[in-house]
């Protein structure tokens, strides 16, 4: 590249480039837009990347979720189906959480399913109901996602909680619909619990009335909310601190089946068992303990001082506790680099073709310079000049062009399609972040491109033979 | 006087599918410094494969090319570009202007391919070589804004800017009506007269033919004929 700094060279290069307006502005044009789309779409992607985890961990799972150590499956919000055990140890890991500076805020939540049995037109009727058994207060202080349309959410700050459901608009149509029942606001049930041995414990209790979600209403249309006390006696939660049990005895009542806990009663470490020992609590039934960190960040670490804690449970981040929807950033992303890579391809070989008909097109000129006593590396000089200048202007007006977009939605965010927004960031507009990744890839990945496309032109264009500069210019 | 240019027998073949064509077959003579000398011949004769010989923009199938008391027959191309920007210039039958360029700054381009002369001095010599070629009021005109004999000026202090061993024109005149030709030729004949460059040039024109001191006649590749102007012959 001897020559590449020679004025000469660029002198012509850049009068090469004027004199060729129209070809110029297609070339220019195509590198613009392939900028435009990797900033743009790279902006996009990555937007839709952090607003979709900000979004999960907000309003939806927390940074991580603790979970019993016995369960064979992840805690999802699709799968009531099989409760998961309980986490035995809440009443400890809730103190340690409290007392940990890393902690933001976290919600005990108990996951499960039961009816509401309550008289339609004199008969009994008995509604399905899933729910998330929730320490109230601390639910609404993480998450604070329930709008409620009627009625209370259970109690209002200061006063003393009130116990009942918190039912979903969704529901309130699902049992209209389905049952031909609509619950009131304040009206008298009953709940009933279905144990996985057999057995059902009946509780009085009231709807508190209707929410709508404001994140994530695909999911959470579906459940719906009830304290913890309520919860615990409806499940039988209330008694003894499993913890301070004999060990022997401590898988037995993990179980949690009656069966099991009448035949504790024949083994030899009952009959020893102290009574004075066993520590009075309150059982939560919590299934998972949602987590938002101060530090998303110091997840890792978090995690660590957790396990060295040894408490009976597991970990998983946000990312798994959400199901597929921290996957549909990630897929977006991937669709959007997957176009953006064939429009770039497409470009590239526009691209191509335009600098070797440039070229064809001026063979006699550089036979010519051939002739006169240019070196190859002046003639490849002038092509590199030419696509630098070329390529650099356009994507910087690429770049212009995609910071305006951007600019121009501003703090609204791009409104989406709501079911694309709901999967996505749980609703709403997505808001643009501009980030320095995409901009430097964007203009690095253009330019290096571009730069490979002009390489195979300007081996054409070195090739021409000075013979060439007999057939005129 | 001193042979700057000599031809021993030189052939050239070019492969036409699986034809053989036979452009030069056997050609060999000698140019001292000074002449003014035309290669004549009908089209397809071979006097473009000749010069381009000379030129070193083109290898012979066999023979040797020596310029200058080197021999550049077999040389790589880096060698070849090297000779054609500081021993050999060229003039063309289409002028060969860069486009993008002013008569200026074609006229300055070879001398920016190679180092050497500082500006000032590179400015006088280009401005002494507009004022010769009749263009000072041209100079900042593009190609595309002259005639074509203006052009043909412009090709001419371009070729003669590097102070070239010998200026070598292919049929410079075809382009032009017989007028300008004329005075294109009357140009390059002053200039050889009083510069002493040596100019090589092809034509098939009768009447340019007859202003050279010697005329090399080519027939089929081979030399017809080879006759020297005794002086005052030549017009
Ligand atoms: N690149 C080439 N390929 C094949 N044949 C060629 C080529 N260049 C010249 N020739 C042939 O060589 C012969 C001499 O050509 P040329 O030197 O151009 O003649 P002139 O300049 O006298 O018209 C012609 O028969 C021509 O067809
Ligand atoms: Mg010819």
């Amino acid at each position: 590249m001897r020559d590449l700094f020679k004025p000469a060279a660029i002198r012509i290069a850049m009068r090469s480039i004027l004199r060729r307006k129209t070809r110029m502005l297609l070339i220019g044009s195509l590198v613009t837009i392939g900028t435009f789309l990797i900033v743009f779409g790279g902006t996009f992607a990555s937007s839709a990347q952090s607003e979709s985890k900000k979004a999960i961990v907000s309003y939806f799972t927390g940074d991580l979720e603790l979970y019993s150590n016995r369960s064979r499956e992840i805690p999802s919000p699709f799968s009531f189906n099989t409760p998961l055990p309980v986490v035995e140890d809440s009443r400890k890991i809730e103190t340690w959480l409290d007392s940990n500076p890393d902690v933001e805020s976290f919600v005990s939540i108990g996951q499960n399913y039961g009816l509401i049995s309550t008289v339609k037109d004199g008969a009994k009727i008995d509604l399905p109901i899933l729910f998330y058994a929730v320490d109230t207060a601390r639910y609404q202080k993480t998450f604070d996602n329930l709008k409620v349309t009627t009625g209370q959410y259970f109690g209002s700050e200061g006063s003393p909680s009130s116990q009942g459901v918190l039912l979903s608009e969704m529901q309130k149509k699902a049992y209209r619909d389905k049952y031909g029942v609509t619950l009131e606001p304040g009206q008298k049930v009953t709940l009933l619990s279905l144990t996985g041995g057999g057995s059902v414990n009946a509780v009085p209790s009231q709807i508190l009335g209707y929410f709508e979600p404001k994140h994530y209403s695909n999911v959470f249309n579906y459940i719906n909310f009830m304290d913890m006390r309520t919860y615990s006696s409806l499940f039988n939660f209330t008694g003894i601190a499993t913890g301070s049990l004999p060990a022997t005895m401590d898988d037995a009542f993990a179980a949690t089946s009656d069966d099991a806990i009448f035949g504790l009663a024949d083994t030899a470490a009952f009959d020893k068992l102290d009574v004075a020992s066993l520590a009075k609590e309150e059982l939560t039934g919590s299934t998972q303990i949602a987590i938002k960190l101060k530090d998303s960040g110091r997840a890792e670490a978090f995690l660590k001082d957790v396990e060295a804690q040894g408490f009976q449970v597991k970990s998983i981040p946000w990312n798994k506790a959400s199901s597929f929807f921290a996957s549909v950033a990630d897929i977006l992303q991937a669709v959007i680099y997957g176009a953006t890579f064939l429009i770039f391809l497409i470009v590239v070989f526009i691209l191509m073709n335009t600098l070797i008909i440039n070229i064809l097109e001026r063979t006699g000129e550089i036979g010519t310079l051939r002739a006169i006593g240019a070196d190859k590396s002046f003639v490849s000089a002038i092509f590199l000049w030419e696509s630098i200048l070329l390529n650099l202007f356009a994507a910087v007006v690429g770049i212009s062009l995609s910071l305006l977009l951007i600019a121009s939605f501003g703090s609204g965010g791009v409104q989406l399609p709501d079911i694309v927004a709901q999967y996505l960031v749980g609703g709403g507009p997505l808001n643009l972040v501009i980030s320095p990744v995409p901009f430097l890839t964007g203009v690095g990945l253009v330019l290096v491109v571009s730069f490979l496309a002009t390489l195979y032109p300007i081996r054409v264009a070195v090739d021409i033979s000075p013979l060439k500069a007999m057939s005129g210019v | 006087m001193s042979t700057i240019i000599e031809l021993g027998d030189v052939k050239k073949h070019y492969m036409l599918g699986t034809t053989k064509v036979e452009a030069l077959r056997g050609v060999s003579f000698q140019i001292t410094k000074g002449e003014f000398t035309a290669i004549a011949g009908p089209s397809g004769s071979g006097k473009s494969t000749i010069l381009n010989m000379v030129g070193c923009i083109d290898n012979p199938t066999s023979g040797r090319v020596i310029i200058g008391g080197d021999d550049v027959s077999a040389l790589s191309d880096k060698r070849l570009t090297k000779y054609r920007r500081s021993t050999i210039s060229f003039i063309f039958q289409s002028f060969n202007l860069i486009p993008v360029l002013n008569v200026y700054e074609n006229i300055e381009l070879p001398l920016l391919l190679e180092k050497g002369m500082n500006e000032a001095e590179r400015k006088a010599h280009v401005m002494q070589l507009i004022e010769e070629v009749g263009l000072v009021d041209r100079m900042k005109n593009k190609p595309s804004e002259l005639s074509g004999g203006q052009r043909q000026r412009v090709a001419i202090a371009r070729a003669l800017v590097t102070r070239p061993l010998v200026v070598l024109a292919d049929e410079p005149t075809a382009n032009l009506d017989s007028v300008t030709g004329a005075k294109i030729l009357e140009l390059m004949e002053d200039l050889n007269r009083r510069q002493g460059t040596t100019f090589l040039f092809s034509t098939h024109d009768h009447t340019i033919m007859d202003k050279a001191r010697r005329v090399i006649s080519i027939h089929d590749g081979m030399i017809a004929g080879d006759n020297v102007k005794s002086v005052g012959e030549a017009v």
